[in-house]
Order: structure tokens, then sequence, then C-alpha cells
């Protein structure tokens, strides 16, 4: 319950807080995003005792058992460091946040995303079902687009954001495919389970498989090499959102996901090569480009790329104490880069730019800035006595001891020692660039403004932080770190020997000569950026656009050549589809049945011969359009007829009412289109057409046969058994509507009033030629609403309407029901139109169709959930008789409500389409909106 | 219930007769050479024709049932209240699209149209002139 409280209360918080934005003072939503965290922190160091002495804590709640997701989480020591370090450096961001924005807009929604996205941060770390953990990857890739593209008015926001949801979003599709792999070997999704099988996927055979596409996810997430080119480019996000995405937490989320996972996945050579190697390439590129670049942010995102890389290469090795100084590494890492791109951000507020060939020389107008920076560049150079040297002379120790692959061991640590090199030269730089090397150049803003202390309150807090990391290191490795790795990597880590960081041995010399060389490279920049400036240019984000704008226009083209537009396509299409891949199954079929054929008499012949006659009348007529709508509905009506002679009364009745209403609205488009189609395609189209409607025509005719000339058990002596006892209502159909398959019905009157708002907004601002009025209506048979049609809709209205209240009412037992009674209404009510006109019957009805619509879906969707609530399934019905004391018996059954929202719908949906076709027919051209 | 002889002669005889006089109708509707003749037929056989069959029907069921049968004169008034109207409709369309009708027809209805066609284009002059 804790834990889920601990997800939830930021989530809740990001709903609730965007209500505070319209506060007077910016105050507010400040802090109460700031309570949520602090609750969220305190909820969690309440578990650290136990946590920290190796208990697991997990709780449970089922949500979706057949495909093995439910919701679940875990707290060990690895989740409670993680979302400590989520909670924690959300709490100093919204701090930050709330003076990097004094003043301007946008703070509310700020604050709501930055919640958003700490609940799903919250939720990665403290999964404990790997499903469930995929929603919460899924929504950190899509809130980080929204937070990236933050200042959604400005191009290159946009394009930053798009790349990170492209790259990010495209490894959680692969880490996807990956955790389903790996539920269905070990048929659990629950971490527990599944680290507890790691031998069983090792020697599986689709475990290269698994562990590509779970480290492609990984990999992207944490801006690994190649993926590594949305980091410098989310950089266009506000400077909040680097501090805490971008070095804490976003792209820590990927390391988590291989520590998380180590005991299932690692200790192959598999994983070593690969994990380590592409650790080691990021490390290299980061570290290389961070050096050339002028503005303060890129360069601190591809110095945060390459301290990635460092702890991906680490991960990699998979020793124990590998284990150890990676994830101390990445404690450091948080506490250091974290107040780096803070005092970026205040530069940037105080002196309007972040090109470090301008600010220079600040420390006379920021000395505490500039005592807080040096702390972490230290720290982010490997000083000694800070904490980054610390976790750095770990790594060049591991680096020393790896072994992957032996003739070439010398090159880890060589690599290792020219990574650290740069990385030394890319801190001095952006330390001594922006507050000392001279005087400033050209700042937009002079004299720089003085930070707010509030501003620097954060930096302070981290920096301090990062002292005393330096300080109480033993105790923090083997208190916290060890339990860290042990509940990483399943088995007990070993002491950490901490005397060897204190040692003269290789490894201090290779901290020296990163840190001399650094400097040397520092010294020799000026040179160094001349030299780089000559490299060919390759501009990875124009190349990333280049092929977006490829992939774009190449899938446009494939929807275009297959989505023409040609309805008569689609349907070919789908008919030759349905012809080819039944046809030959369907061709050795016995087509002719056991069953008897019912006798034919000679009436049900008779209309049999006529409807045809009138489906053949539609072919061949087609032309023209008025006679073929009209041979359409005689067909309609045999239809209804044949429904009527083979005891079918609820279908006749729909039947009928839906035929009136379908010609009535065809009629209505209809007379938007000239009287006769043209003769468009070739006859050796029509003749292919043909070929296939009459293929398509003799299948479906003939599965029919085969179908129904067999004996079969179906469902229907089910329903006509249960019809009274389970539904209520002696009326089959009718039961089966609004009970047995009431979802079926819910879904359908859904698509119905989906589209007749579509027809409402298709119809909204279309301007059709105007309609010229005909010479001839000058003459007295013009009168478009005569007299006598008026005089006698008006006593029709209300015997319709009565008989679509009888209708509907009895519709449980008797033939009828809410379809029909609305078809009823319907039909009652537009002759109202005809005999009246729009405007005549506008002014005496109420035309809200759209809030009729809604209205009638939500009534039934409440009836459904109603029964939820008794503690029944959705959409269960329930009924009871009763004696009234004047109407005598009575049946109420909860069916009744499910059908009065299907009536509503009904009607709504089908006099939005009447009402808005015919207001395109009125000579005034389209009035008011209406419904 | 029994049913008396003369009651079911009568009975018969509505029957025979609406049916009559649908198929008189429905020849009508065949074999008329114009519009408004043919449209006649159709509706003499939904008033009359069916009328005659449903009071047949409200006969037989009234005395086989014991009371008297609601729906069939709910269906009489509606049928005898909407088919004259709809004959109407038809009939004015037709003459608002100048359908034409045979050469013998009395008093064609065209010279009345262009005798108010023609003050119509008189008004909307003179309309004109006072503007």
């Amino acid at each position: 319950m804790t834990l889920l409280s601990v997800v939830l209360l930021p989530l809740i918080g990001a709903l609730l807080v965007p209500l505070l934005a319209r506060a007077r003072s910016p105050l507010i939503p400040a802090i109460a995003s700031g309570i949520v965290t602090l609750a969220a922190l305190s909820l969690l160091l309440l578990q650290a005792p136990t946590v920290l002495s190796g208990e697991l804590i997990t709780s449970e709640w089922a949500w979706i058992p057949s495909i093995g997701l439910s919701i679940a989480f875990r707290l060990d020591a690895l989740a409670l460091f993680f979302a400590t370090l989520i909670t924690g450096m959300g709490l100093l961001i919204i701090l930050y946040a709330h003076f990097y924005f004094a003043g301007k807009p946008g703070a509310g929604r700020f604050y709501a995303l930055m919640l958003a996205f700490m609940g799903a941060m919250l939720g990665i770390v403290t999964s404990e079902n790997l499903l469930f953990m995929l929603i919460f990857w899924e929504m950190t890739s899509l809130v980080s687009f929204v937070l990236i593209g933050f200042h959604s008015d400005q191009r290159p926001a946009r394009r930053g954001a798009r790349m990170t949801l492209v790259i990010t979003g495209g490894g959680g599709l692969a880490l996807m495919a990956g955790i389903v792999l790996m539920g269905s070997i070990v048929g659990s999704f629950n971490l527990t389970d599944i680290l507890a099988a790691g031998d069983e996927l090792r020697a599986h055979a689709h475990y290269p498989l698994i562990l590509t596409l779970v480290l492609l996810g990984a990999m992207t997430k944490s801006a690994q090499f190649p993926f590594h080119l949305w980091l410098p480019n989310a950089m266009t996000a506000p400077t909040p959102v680097s501090a805490y995405l971008h070095s804490a937490t976003m792209v820590k989320a990927g390391i988590f996901l291989l520590a998380r996972l180590h005991p299932a996945l690692a200790d192959t050579d598999a994983w070593l090569y690969s994990v380590s190697t592409v650790g080691m390439a990021t490390l290299l590129t980061g570290a290389f480009i961070a050096m050339f670049k002028h503005d303060t942010k890129e360069l601190l995102a591809y110095s945060t790329v390459s301290h990635l890389g460092l702890i991906t290469l680490l991960m990699g090795l998979g020793t124990a104490t590998a284990l150890v100084a990676g994830l101390f590494h990445l404690l450091n890492h948080a506490l250091f880069k974290a107040p780096l791109f803070m005092m970026a951000g205040a530069v940037e507020k105080a002196t309007g730019t972040r090109d470090m060939r301008r600010i220079n020389g600040l420390w006379r107008h920021m000395p505490l800035l500039t005592i807080m920076s040096a702390i972490t560049a230290a720290s982010m150079a490997g000083l000694p006595l800070f904490n980054g040297y610390l976790s750095k002379k770990m790594f060049f120790i591991e680096s020393l001891d790896a072994n992957v692959i032996s003739p070439l061991n010398w090159l880890t640590p060589v690599l290792a020692a020219i990574a650290g090199l740069f990385s030394a030269a890319y801190s001095f730089r952006i330390f001594h660039n922006v507050f000392f090397n001279g005087q400033p150049r050209e700042l937009p803003v002079w004299p720089p403004r003085k930070p707010a202390l509030g501003i620097q309150l954060p930096i302070i807090l981290l920096a301090a932080g990062c002292l005393f990391v330096g300080w109480q290191a033993e105790g923090i490795v083997h208190g916290l770190i060890r339990a860290m790795a042990t509940a990483s990597s399943g088995v007990k880590a070993p002491a950490y020997d901490m005397g060897q960081l204190h040692h003269v041995g290789p490894a201090f010399y290779m901290s020296l000569a990163a840190l001399i060389g650094g400097l040397i490279l520092y010294a020799l920049r000026e040179r160094l950026f001349e030299l780089y400036d000559q490299l060919p240019p390759a501009d990875a984000r124009e190349i990333f656009e280049w092929l977006m704008t490829r992939a774009g226009n190449g899938a446009e083209r494939f929807v275009h050549a297959l989505e023409n537009g040609s309805v008569q396509r689609y349907i070919a299409l789908i008919i030759l589809t349905a012809i080819i891949m039944a046809g030959p199954v369907l061709a050795n079929v016995v087509w002719y049945g056991a069953k008897p054929m019912t006798p034919a008499d000679p009436l049900t012949i008779l209309g049999a011969i006529l409807m045809m006659a009138t489906a053949f009348g539609v072919v061949l007529g087609h032309r023209n359009r008025l006679f073929a709508l009209l041979l359409l509905g005689s067909a309609g009506l045999f239809v209804t007829l044949t429904f009527a002679r083979f005891s079918a009364p609820d279908l006749a009745l729909t039947q009928l009412s839906v035929e009136v209403i379908a010609v009535i609205i065809m009629m209505l488009a209809l007379s938007f289109l000239p009287q006769t189609t043209p003769v468009e395609s070739s006859r050796l189209r029509r003749s292919r057409d043909s070929i296939i409607a009459v293929l398509g025509g003799l299948g479906t005719g003939l599965v029919s046969f085969a179908i129904m000339t067999r004996p079969q058990d179906s469902i229907s002596d089910f329903f006509l058994e249960q019809s009274v006892p389970g539904g209520g209502g002696s009326n089959v159909v009718n039961v089966i509507l609004v009970d047995f398959r009431g979802f079926d019905t819910l879904g359908e009157i859904t698509v119905l009033g989906i589209a007749a708002v579509a027809v409402f907004a298709l119809t909204r601002n279309l301007q059709l030629k105007h309609r010229i009025p005909n010479e001839r209506d000058q003459y007295w048979a013009s009168n478009p609403h005569p007299l006598i049609l008026r005089t006698m809709a008006r006593p029709i209205l209300p015997i319709a309407l009565m008989v679509s209240a009888y209708i509907f009412l009895r519709g449980h037992n008797m033939p009828g029901g809410g379809f029909i009674a609305g078809l009823i209404t319907v039909v009652a009510l537009s002759l109202q139109y005809m005999a009246g006109g729009l405007a005549w019957a506008h002014d005496r009805m109420l035309t809200s169709f759209r809030p009729l619509i809604g209205g009638g879906i939500l009534l039934a969707c409440l009836t459904g959930l109603g029964s939820l609530f008794m503690g029944l399934e959705f959409l269960t019905s329930w009924f009871g008789h009763y004696e009234l004391p004047v109407l005598g018996h009575i049946e109420l059954a909860t069916a009744l409500l499910f059908d009065l929202g299907v009536f509503t719908t009904v009607v709504g949906a089908t006099m939005l389409i009447l009402a808005n076709l015919g207001k395109l027919m009125t000579v005034n051209g389209p009035g008011e909106e209406i419904g | 219930m029994e049913m008396p002889l003369w009651l079911d002669a009568i009975v018969a005889a509505l029957i025979l007769a609406g049916a009559l006089v649908a198929t008189i109708g429905s020849l009508g509707l065949a074999r008329m050479p114009d519009f408004y003749m043919r449209l006649h037929g159709p509706t003499k056989a939904s008033t009359l024709g069916v009328g005659a069959t449903l009071v047949g029907s409200m006969l037989w069921f009234s005395t086989a049932q014991g009371s008297v049968s609601v729906q069939e004169i709910l269906i009489t008034v509606f049928l005898f209240a909407t088919a004259p109207v709809s004959a109407h409709m038809m009939g004015r369309a037709a003459l608002h699209r100048r359908v034409g009708c045979q050469e013998k027809t009395n008093g064609q209805p065209w010279d009345e149209m262009d005798r108010l066609s023609g003050r119509a284009a008189q008004s909307s002059s003179s309309g004109e002139s006072q503007r």
C-alpha cells in the first residue's frame, strides 16, 4: 500500500496542480508540488531501515491475470536508492524551477509534467511486474517528449522532442518485445520469478534475441552510442528539465534496467562484449565531443553521454566490484551533474546566453556560484578528495582487472585513461571558461543579473552532497552501495576494499595522468578548436531529420498507393482477399449439408424472385441514381417481408424503420449530385469488377447455404432457455440485445454516435454551391410545405410517439425495444421537417442532438456500471416483478434503462444526421449550427 | 366463440371486396395512360381496398376474442389520414415538375399555371417599379 501511494502521489499531484496554476501567487503550485514530492520522499525514507537490512517489500493486486499483468510493486535497496534519488532530486528541481520560471508563464504546466514524470520514474523503479513497468517506461518517453518540447513555439524544441520520442519510443517497443519473450519463457512477468530463472533464460535458444531487444531498450533510454544523438538535441528543454531528466533520472532508467535484470541476463560473453563495447564507445565519443562544444548545456549533455557510457561499461564487466563502482558513480554523477546544469541555467538567466566564447570572468559577479561550481566541476574532473575522484578511481581499477579479449587487455585501461583525460579537460573548460578566462564579451544582458539565492540553494545543497560523499565514502559504499549491489546481482556482494583507493598504484598513476593530460589539453584548447573545425561537419540532427522526412514520405507514398481514396478499390481489395484466402479451402467443401430443406411455398418463391429482380435492377439501373435508390428501397421491403414470413417480427420492424430512414437520408444526399452517373470506367475494368462481384456473391451465398444445410449446435437454444430466468424477458431478441450481448449493443450505439458526430463535423462548415431558386418555383405548386401535409403531420406526431412509447415499453417481452422505438420517433420527427420545413420544426423542438447522443451512451454505460456496484459482471441486468395499486402487475428491469440509452442515442444520432444534411438543402445556404 | 354464418358471410364479402379493389387498383396503376390517371389506382386500393379488408378483420377478431379489436381501428384511422395526403403530395410534385398528361384531359393544369405565372411575373415587375 505504501508503494502504491508513493507512485500515485505524484501522479495525482500532476492532475491537481494545474487547477492551482490559476492561483494569484506562483508560489502556490510550487509549494503544492513540493509537498507532494516531500510526502513521497518521506514515505520512502520510512521504509529505508527495513529495506537496507536486506528485506524485500512487495505488494501485488491482480489487474489482467490472463496476460500476466498485475499491479505489483517491490522495494529493495536498488529500487529504494533510485526512488530516493528521483524524489529527492525532484524536490530540489521544484525549488530551482520556482526561481527559474519566476515571472514566466507555464510554470503550472511545468510542475504538473514534472510530477507526472516523477510518478512514472518511480513506477519504473518500484515495479515488480515487468509488463506493469513497461507502462511507466512508455509514460516517461511521452512525458519527456512534452517536457523537451516545452517551448512548443520554437522549431528546435519540437525537433529535439520528436527525435527523443522516436529514439526512446522505438527502444521501448524493442524492450516490450524482449520482456514478452522473457515472460513467455519463464511463465511469469514478475521480477522475482524472472530473476530466479536466470539460468533457464541464458540457456534458452532465444537468449541472444532477448538480450538484443532488452539492450536496445536500455541503450536508447540511456543515450548510448549510437543512440546518444537525442540527448544533446534535447537540450532545447528548459534547464530544470535538463537537470532532472537528462542528468539524474530518465537517462538512468536504462542503467537501472541493466542493474535490475543483471541476475537474469548477465554473466555471459554476449553480455560482456555487447554492453562493455557499447559503454566504451559511448564513453569515448561523449568525452571527445564534449570538449569541443561551446554551448554550456551541450557540453554537459555530451559529458552526460560519456558518464553514462562509463557506468554502462562497468555494468557490462559485471563483476561484483564493477557493479559497486558503477552504482557509486551513478550516485556521484547525479550529485555533480545536476548542479552543473543548474549553474548553466542560472548563468543563462543572468547573462542571456550559453555560449562559452562570450561568457567569461563571471566570478566577480557571482562569487558564491563560482565556489559551488568549483566543487562540482572538480568532482566531475575527478580531483582527489572529491566523490568523483573515488568512483573514477574505482573505474580505473576495474579497467585494469577487466578481461575482455585476452591479448588486448591493455586496451581497456588505456582507453579508460584517454576518456578520463578528456573528461578532466572539459570539466576544467566549463568551470574556467564561465567564471574566469578574461572578461565577458558582448553579453546580451549587461551587467549580468545577480542570481537569486533561491536558485543557488539547490546547487549549494548538491555541492555539499558531493563533499559529504567524498568525506564519508567508506560508510556510503559499505552501507548503501553494497546493499544495492546485492539487490542488483542477487548474491551478497563482498565488502569493497576501500583501501585500494588510497593505495599508490597503477590506478593512481592513471588518475594523475588523466588530470595532468586534461590540464595540458585544456591549455592547448585554441589550437584544438581550430583542428576540430577542420573536421568534416557531420550534423547528426540534419541526418536524422533527413531520415525522418524520407521515412515519412515513403510511408505516405505507400499509403497513397494502397489507399487512393477509391471506395471501389477498397471493396474490391477486401472481396479479393476473401476470395483468395477462403476460396481454395471452400472449393473442397461439400456444399450441400445433411439437413432437410424447408418446403418452399409459392408466395415465398415469388417474393424471393422479386427481391432478386430488384437487386438486379439496382445493378443495371445504377446510373440513374433515384431509380436505383427506389429499387434498393423495395429490395429492403422484400427483406422486411421475408423477416415477417419467417416469424422475426423484431427484425421486420427494425428493417422497415431503417429502410424508411435510409431512403430519406440517401435522398437528401442524392439531391446534391447529378441525377445520372456518367460512365467513368473502361469496359475492361467493368468486366473485371463484375467478375469479382459475382465470385464474391456466389461464395457468400454458397457458404451460407453450406452452413444452413448442416445440423449444428448453436447457442440459440441457450438463449431460448435462459431468456426468461436469466434476462427477465420473453422477447429473446430484445433480451439478447440488452442483456446477453449488451456489450455488443453498447459498442454499436457508440459507433452510431461517432458516425453521426462525424457527419456533423463534415457538414459543419460545408459551403455547397448556392442553390438557385428554380424558375418554376414561382408556379402555384411551388409552396414546398403544402397545407394538407402540414395539417396532417401535426396530429400524426403524438400518435406516432405513443406507438413508439408502446413499442419501447413492451420491448422486453414482445416485439419491440429501444432501437425500433427510436427509429419510429425519428420517422415521426422527420415528417415534421418535411411538412413544415427546417426552420419551422426547429422553432418547435429542442435540437441539442449531440448531448442526446452522449447522454444515451452515458446512460447505457452507467446502467452497466451499476451492476458492477452490485457485485455482478458488467451489464448484468436485474429485474423484479411488482404489484402496483392501479397499474396492476408490472415488471421492472434495469435492461429498460439500458434500452432507454439505446433509444436516446438512436434518436440523437439519426436526427443529427438528418438535420445537418437537411440544413445544406435550404435555399439560403447553411444557417446556424444544428445539434 | 362459434361464428354465425351470416357474420362469416359478411367478413368474407368484405375481404373479397377489399381484394377486388386492390386488384383493380393495381391494374389501374399498370394500365392507365398518364401519371395523373395512374395515381387513382393505388389511392383507392390503399383506402377502400385495405379499409374493407381491415373492417373484415376487425369483425372477425372482435367476435373470436369477444372484445373490440382496437388495432384495426387504429390502422384504419392512420391509413385514412395518411394515404390521401401522400397521393396529394405526389400529385403536387408531378404538377411541379410538369409531368405531361393526356391530350384529351379536360382543363389541362398548364392553362391555370401559365395564367398564375403571368400574374407572378407582373407582380414582381410592379414590385421593382415601386422601389
